[in-house]
């Protein structure tokens, strides 16, 4: 009876993975070997079925043969299990025992699996070399499943039997499947990686030690030059044949006139004259070449009529034929044209001591880098500085307000904006537009905007705030209700909107959604307004609204969201913006920046000793005064840390905003690894990892004095 | 006059730090408040210049209720009430002039200040504070340079250029030894005697509370539990002392 419980429990775990353990009572066990069992079969089966990384993988549906793998191993290693559990029984029922057999199982398993594995795999799909690697990966995901799944129902028989049970097994399989997984999914392969290392070793070998590209060398060339006359019809007056000279190098030819060798089009060569070349003055035991120089001025070395290099005699002397190569005239050339015939011994490379030009290119785009880190650090600091304030819980969550306050307060904050936007315009128009003086225009626009909108913040919201204490109690419900109404529904109405263009666009298209744009707009300020009106309710007269605590997370957000998007994306916002070059890199730095020194400094505000604060309030100090007497002093050298640690860091980011078009090293560099210049692409790797390590150094001693 | 009428702290936590304390306090009056750790002294002092909100009750100074002001009408109280911390609460990378000017911060033009600017007459009021609290060769060094007694010495210079009627010093000594905490009181005493400043100061130790008070309130969870005067202080013994303020009375001994 008991046997058969077990047997059926066994048979459940088959079917459905944990089913068995659940139903012997292991519910929780049960989940648990159903989520691990199934959640990897599933990753293999979709891992296996994906198509094939290279065109040559033609083996189709790899589901099909994966199952056909699974299947094969599975009942492999039933047979072998149940070979194991036979022999285990007749052994002993002792545990040390137990637990060596079941390494041996184990071993057992491994050896018969690397013995058949590839029958196995043969049978299935014969692979090709290459494939190898893919198909045993297949075998061992298989191999794992099997396992697995022949785990759970061993496992269920034990639950079922009442005996102790233990994780590992699961643990590992399910650790070996994802390692498995992990290898085809990354696609590691090793041999290859083993196979072809060899060829990059002279890529690597440049890059890692590109110095002799970062200077000039100036080749010193002994040559001697002497003249021949072709073609040489009778009465022409040949050049004068040289003589040899004392102290310098020389070069007697003769005759010095002579016929061309003529090359037809099969390439076939009909030699013209034999010229003897007979040198001196040049280095003993080295070689000369000689070179060719047409009518019209270009060097070539002569192909197929004799040796071009020649061994120089211990005199220094040589000797030497060589028939007149076949030259290509230009068409205009008639009659006997002069040639030249250059005999040249390339002395050694002299070190000038002089830059390279790319060496030149490359200190340039590393000072650009190191500039565009330190402005997007400085522009990124003006803008965190006063964000950091807004997004530190400690200085914002005890800013509230009454419910009027925040009603004048928000309409203080719609009218001062556009009482500062109309000024601006009017006075941008009077300044030329923002075509003629964009600067001045968008300054003066983000000053009166921005100025406008606070100051209307903090005048109306106090005034409506005071006033209010002195209106009877209707008034004060009165504007209460209707400012938040008006609120409710100014926040409501832009929602809506978005809702239609953004969400149901989706859904319906751009012109369907459009039509009902201005009705959802209509909703959602019908909400927003119903919304407000419950606050208004709830929070009765007194409130207290914490505007702060809205203040600091509306922050928060912002800069969160702007810090998630990483600095490669901003820059490619920049290049789109502003084109390649380094103010693009600026901008995605400096955007970047903000956000990232933001929350750094806000933190550092954070963490300030209180009881200075309580202290300069105490005096009766205002907010201001507060922050520059008791913040301030500090956090600056926080800041100071921050802004040192950001600058070190946005000069690596130079670099990398580089590769995508933002200027400095990092353009340079793509650009030069695109052109095959490893060496030239050396030395821009070389100036980043001295600069980066260079300024980690300084930025790491110098912020260690400072906090 | 002071009166704190059914003053009530709930802490965001939940944490009833007072519950429904009142008293009156005259001008000129030396108060001191006792109570073991955590029965609420600093919650009091704070919630009187409302550096922290009380949660119920009235606080009336002059007749001006202090909890009902806004932001601008407390300052103005505020820069009037000198406070003094335990843990002295300078701005400890700020030299000790500035420490001391900050204490004008109240008085003077508020722009101004923001960049650390004060006018000659404010700077010898600062300067004067220090030499009344011995302190005068120090003002141009930084904050943390002093030692525990001297960065006290500045809290009261800072204290002082307020030009308070009222003094709230929570705890000035506890952190001091006996020789420096004698010295300490004594600013306090002479602020109190010779320009009449109403004082309001916790005090852990017996010695201290018979040597320099007028009267004496005890608080316990928050509630007020004693209230003496000058003559029911120096009568009691170290027994009737602990019965009201538990068993981590001590004298100072010095
Ligand atoms: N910021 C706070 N948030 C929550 N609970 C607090 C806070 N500050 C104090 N408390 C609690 O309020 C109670 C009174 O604290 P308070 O600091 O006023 O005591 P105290 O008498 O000054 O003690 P001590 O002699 O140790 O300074 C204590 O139980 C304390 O834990
Ligand atoms: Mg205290």
């Amino acid at each position: 009876m008991k046997v058969l419980k077990r047997i059926g429990v066994a048979l459940l775990s088959l079917l459905v993975p944990g089913l068995g353990q659940a139903v012997a009572g292991a519910v929780r066990r049960g989940f648990y070997v159903f989520l691990g069992t199934s959640i990897l079969s599933g990753l293999s089966i979709f891992v296996a079925a994906q198509r094939a990384r290279f065109p040559e993988e033609v083996y189709g549906t790899s589901a099909r043969i994966f199952f056909i793998l699974l299947l094969s191993s599975f009942f492999l290693l039933v047979a072998l299990r149940l070979i194991y559990l036979a022999l285990i029984r007749r052994v002993a029922q002792d545990e040390i025992l137990y637990r060596v057999g079941e390494g041996l199982f184990l071993v057992a398993v491994v050896v018969v699996f690397t013995l058949a594995g590839p029958q196995l795999i043969e049978r299935v799909a014969p692979p090709q070399a290459e494939r190898l690697l893919y198909m045993t990966l297949l075998l061992v995901m298989a191999v794992v499943l099997a396992g697995l799944w022949l785990w759970n129902v061993q496992d269920a028989w034990r639950v079922a039997e009442g005996r102790e049970v233990s994780w590992n097994g699961f643990i590992a399989l399910v650790l070996l499947g994802t390692l498995v997984l992990g290898t085809r999914v990354v696609g590691i392969d090793l041999p290859k990686a083993i196979r072809e290392y060899r060829e990059t070793e002279r890529i690597l070998g440049d890059i890692l030690w590109p110095w002799r590209a970062a200077f000039d060398y100036k080749a010193t060339e002994l040559r001697a030059t002497a003249k021949v006359q072709a073609p040489c019809p009778p009465g022409s007056t040949p050049p004068p044949v040289n003589q040899p000279k004392e102290g310098e190098p020389w070069v007697v030819v003769t005759p010095t006139c002579g016929e061309l060798s003529v090359r037809d089009e099969k390439g076939k060569l009909t030699y013209g004259t034999l010229l003897t070349i007979r040198g001196g003055g040049f280095v003993p035991g080295k070689k000369v070449k000689i070179k060719w120089e047409n009518p019209i001025g270009n060097e070539f070395t002569p192909r197929g009529v004799g040796p071009t290099e020649i061994e120089v005699g211990p005199d220094g002397t040589f000797t030497t034929q060589l028939y007149i190569p076949d030259v290509v005239i230009p068409s205009f050339a008639k009659g006997p044209q002069i040639h030249k015939l250059h005999v040249v011994q390339p002395g050694a490379l002299e070190f000038t001591g002089k830059l390279s030009r790319e060496m030149k290119l490359a200190l340039q785009a590393m000072l650009e880098s190191i500039m565009i880190g330190l402005m997007a650090t400085f522009a990124g600091m003006v803008f965190a500085v006063p964000m950091s304030f807004l997004a530190a819980r400690n200085l914002m969550f005890n800013l509230r307000t009454s419910p009027q306050g925040l009603v004048g307060g928000v309409f203080g904050l719609v009218l001062g904006g556009y009482v500062g936007w109309q000024v601006a315009a009017r006075v941008g128009s009077m300044l030329g537009g923002i075509e003629k003086a964009p600067v001045s225009v968008a300054t003066l626009g983000f000053l009166l905007v921005g100025g406008g909108a606070v100051l209307g913040f903090r005048l109306l919201g106090r005034a409506l705030d005071r006033l209010s204490q002195r209106l009877p109690t209707w008034a004060r419900a009165a504007i209460r209700y209707g400012g938040f109404a008006l609120i409710g529904a100014g926040l409501g109405w832009p929602l809506g909107l978005g809702y239609a263009h953004g969400l149901l666009a989706i859904a319906w298209g751009e012109e369907q959604a459009a039509a009902v744009a201005t009705q959802m707009a209509q909703i959602g300020a019908g909400l927003g307004a119903l919304a407000w009106l419950y606050l208004a309710y709830r929070w009765g007269e007194e409130g207290p609204v914490y505007i702060g605590q809205w203040i600091y997370t509306v922050t928060r957000l912002i800069l969160n969201v702007v810090r998630s998007i990483e600095p490669l994306i901003w820059g490619l916002v920049g290049v789109i913006w502003v084109g390649l070059g380094p103010f693009a890199g600026f901008i995605a730095l400096t955007i970047h920046t903000i956000a990232a020194l933001g929350k750094l400094y806000s933190e550092a505000i954070e963490s300030i000793h209180p009881g200075p604060i309580e202290a300069i309030q105490s005096t009766g100090a205002n907010r201001l005064q507060t922050i520059m007497f008791a913040v301030l002093p500090q956090v600056l050298p926080h800041f100071t840390a921050f802004s040192l640690y950001r600058w070190d860091i946005n000069v690596r980011m130079s670099t990398v905003i580089g590769l995508v078009g933002g200027g400095g090293i990092g353009f340079l560099l793509i650009q030069w690894i695109r052109q095959v210049q490893y060496e030239h692409a050396g030395l821009a790797v070389w100036l980043i990892a001295i600069t980066v390590s260079t300024l980690d150094f300084i930025s790491a001693s110098v912020r260690k004095r400072l906090v | 006059m002071l009166r704190v009428e059914h003053l009530t702290k709930v802490y965001e936590n939940g944490t009833v730090a007072l519950k429904d304390v009142s008293f009156t306090v005259e001008d000129g009056e030396f108060l001191v408040i006792i109570g073991l750790s955590g029965s609420g002294k600093s919650t009091l002092l704070r919630c009187i210049n409302r550096i922290i909100e009380p949660t119920e009750g009235r606080i009336l100074w002059n007749d001006i209720d202090i909890t009902a002001l806004n932001e601008a009408e407390l300052r103005r109280v505020r820069r009037e009430i000198g406070f003094v911390f335990q843990e002295f609460n300078l701005v400890e990378r700020l030299p000790v002039l500035l420490n001391v000017l900050a204490g004008r911060l109240g008085y003077v033009n508020p722009w101004w200040s923001l960049f650390y600017y004060f006018p000659k007459e404010e700077q010898e009021r600062a300067l004067v504070a220090l030499e009344t609290v011995g302190l005068r060769e120090k003002a141009y060094n930084r904050a943390s340079d002093l030692s525990g007694g001297q960065k006290q010495r500045v809290g009261i210079a800072r204290a002082l250029v307020q030009e308070p009627k009222m003094l709230l010093a929570d705890e000035p000594v506890a952190s001091l030894d006996p020789v420096l905490a004698h010295s300490i009181m004594g600013y306090l005493e002479r602020l109190n005697q010779e320009r009449g400043v109403t004082i309001l100061c916790s005090l852990h130790y017996l010695d201290l509370v018979q040597r320099y008070a007028t009267r004496v309130i005890g608080l316990r969870d928050g509630r007020i539990v004693y209230e003496g005067t000058r003559e029911d202080i120096r009568r009691m013994t170290d027994e009737e002392f602990k019965q009201i303020y538990g068993e981590e009375a001590q004298r100072l001994g010095a």
